[in-house]
């Protein structure tokens, strides 16, 4: 027997809302609704911003991080900057909490995320040749891991301490304990980053 | 001390509450009827996992398909668990806690006995490791998240090693993850036995009214400290099985009678007995343990089972003070010169007074 439905249009609306992180099948049927009626016009200037961000944002050879167009961007190409120190993260969004905290004067290296077998994730996957060639071409003395707490983070740590490990002239450190588990950096205060970072250790 | 519970679209119960001001009940009804969900209810809603086998999202009852929520006036703070598809979400006194450690940290202890225990005994490693993890996760702050990373990294290294060839350089890096969380699992189990052992011969002899002595002992594959020289030795014999072979997951809890070992040489009358005295043992521990709050006894349908003598010797062994729910098919069993209690029918997911007929 036919049951009343919403038409299709709207139901592909609701799954691509769905899919979105953090967004439920309740938000994501109530934001649909939305756009249809009383938020028409906000829903337009979305789509154009997500069209436009999609087109005209690139990501930093270097570092991962976004830019407009300059390549690298100008972080990487800051001649103040101390390019012998190299801060790597999991995600370009966990720069900016480190860049915060003042503290760091080096650079970052975003990796795209984090091995995780499970997840069918690989070496292959993550920005990690790349790391290796800035770490070679720039004579680097020290690589940060400022990757996550909880199991994939911290056995991504152990791999790329394991690729470091026999490299002359180079330490590889971590930072401290204390940082929230199981996440990246963005749940993270500006003074937890802080000490984080001062209290870095090497990895054996 | 449990004072009420509320349940909505827990298995067979839908909008459900009791009001217990921590006092001992018991629950009467047939099979399938939903007293045996209402003590599981409470081991979720204290910690967050099941007594039985199975995952939350089988909790969850057919009626609804978004989810279940648990809220229990545990002491003096009201707990709550809503379970989604999406997400979880755990308070304390209304205000939400993110980390599980922080809700389970506040939440009371949980001591299940049910016909399952048997298979302590006769059944396979992984039921005597799970008996010690409930236990740890209950008394070591630091054991549930210890286990749950060692067996997230030993499923990834198990699904790594079953490629040609093995990528060791990332095999090696969940190693060092193995060593990290597997040592503080081989420290707590090794105290945890320990602690347990004395209780464990007691009950046994309490139960039994005789001179066998019943113990247990710890017998992990790599003992503590040793465990990255086992996984180092043993890399090659990974390979070629495609899995991780040493290791906590691996450990067993050698039971014996008399020094024979139980599951072989006990009859079944033995076997009950020491499957009894293991629960009894880890109700004491955790009495003893904490004098603020006694852990809560959940007892599943096994007093019909037994005979007159064992009943009130294992009556007899309780902790005093712990509060007992009890679920049973008949009360033909029950003097009750020893519960005071409320008593409940279970009938068809309802929960109602007790009409003594
Ligand atoms: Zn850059």
């Amino acid at each position: 027997m036919p049951r009343i439905a919403y038409p299709e249009p709207i139901l592909r609306l609701i799954s691509g809302l769905k899919s979105l992180p953090g967004v439920g099948p309740r938000s994501a049927e109530r934001i649909a609704v939305w756009m249809l009626g009383g938020g028409k016009e906000k829903a337009d200037a979305i789509a154009q911003a997500i069209t436009e961000a999609r087109e005209g944002i690139a990501r930093c050879e270097e570092c991962g991080f976004f830019l407009l167009q300059e390549n690298p961007c100008p972080l990487c190409s800051d001649p103040e900057r101390q390019g012998d120190t190299i801060c790597v993260v999991e995600q370009p969004t966990d720069i900016l909490p480190i860049e915060r905290t003042g503290a760091f004067t080096g650079l970052y290296h975003a990796l795209g995320g984090r091995l995780s077998p499970l997840d069918n994730v690989t070496p292959q996957d993550l920005r990690i040749s790349p790391l290796i060639s800035r770490v070679q071409k720039r004579r680097v003395s020290e690589v940060i891991l400022a990757l996550g707490s909880d199991v994939e983070g911290e056995a991504t740590a152990h791999y790329l301490a394991g690729i470091f490990r026999e490299k002359e002239g180079l330490q590889v450190t971590r930072l401290a304990q204390g940082l929230p588990a199981g996440g990246g950096l963005e749940h993270a205060d500006e003074l937890t980053l802080l000490r984080a970072l001062d209290g870095r250790r090497g990895m054996g | 001390m449990l004072h009420s519970l509320q349940l909505r679209d827990f298995r067979c119960f839908g909008q459900t509450s009791l009001h217990l001001d921590g006092k001992d009940a018991v629950f009467i009804g047939q099979n399938a009827q939903g007293k045996t969900s209402i003590l599981e209810s409470i081991c979720v809603l204290l910690r967050l996992q099941s007594p039985r086998a199975g995952t939350l999202r089988e909790m969850v009852s057919f009626e609804s398909n978004e989810g279940f929520f648990i809220g229990g006036n545990w002491s003096d703070r009201q707990l709550n668990f809503g379970y989604g598809r999406r997400l979880k979400k755990l308070s304390v006194d209304g205000s939400t806690t993110r980390k599980t450690s922080d809700y389970l940290g506040r939440s009371g202890h949980v001591v299940w006995m049910g016909n399952g225990d048997l298979q302590l005994i006769n059944g396979r490693g992984e039921g005597r490791r799970r008996y010690l993890d409930f236990i740890g996760s209950q008394i070591f702050p630091d054991y549930l998240s210890a286990l749950r990373c060692y067996e997230r990294a030993t499923r990834a290294r198990n699904n790594l090693l079953k490629n040609m060839p093995v990528p060791w350089a990332q095999v090696d890096a969940y190693t060092l993850l193995l060593v990290q969380h597997g040592e503080v699992l081989l420290r707590r189990r090794t105290e945890l036995v320990t602690l347990l052992q004395p209780w464990v011969a007691d009950a046994g002899s309490s139960l039994s009214r005789s001179t066998e002595t019943a113990s247990i002992a710890y017998q992990p594959k790599a003992v503590l400290g040793t465990l990255a020289r086992a996984l180092e030795e043993s890399r090659e014999a990974d390979a070629r099985r495609g899995q991780t072979i040493v290791g906590p997951h691996r450990d067993e809890l050698a039971l014996e009678i008399d020094g024979h070992p139980a599951g072989t040489f006990g009859s079944e009358g033995q076997q009950r007995t020491f499957a009894l005295a293991l629960k009894l043992a880890q109700a004491r521990l955790l009495a003893e343990r904490d004098d603020a709050e006694k852990p809560i006894l959940l007892i599943d349908d096994i007093f019909g089972e037994l005979d007159v003598t064992r009943r009130n010797a294992l009556l007899a062994y309780l902790p005093e003070d712990s509060q007992k729910l009890i679920t049973t098919t008949h009360l033909d069993w029950a003097e009750m010169e020893r519960i005071e209690c409320d008593i409940y029918d279970v009938k068809a997911g309802q929960l109602s007074r007790h009409q003594a007929s």
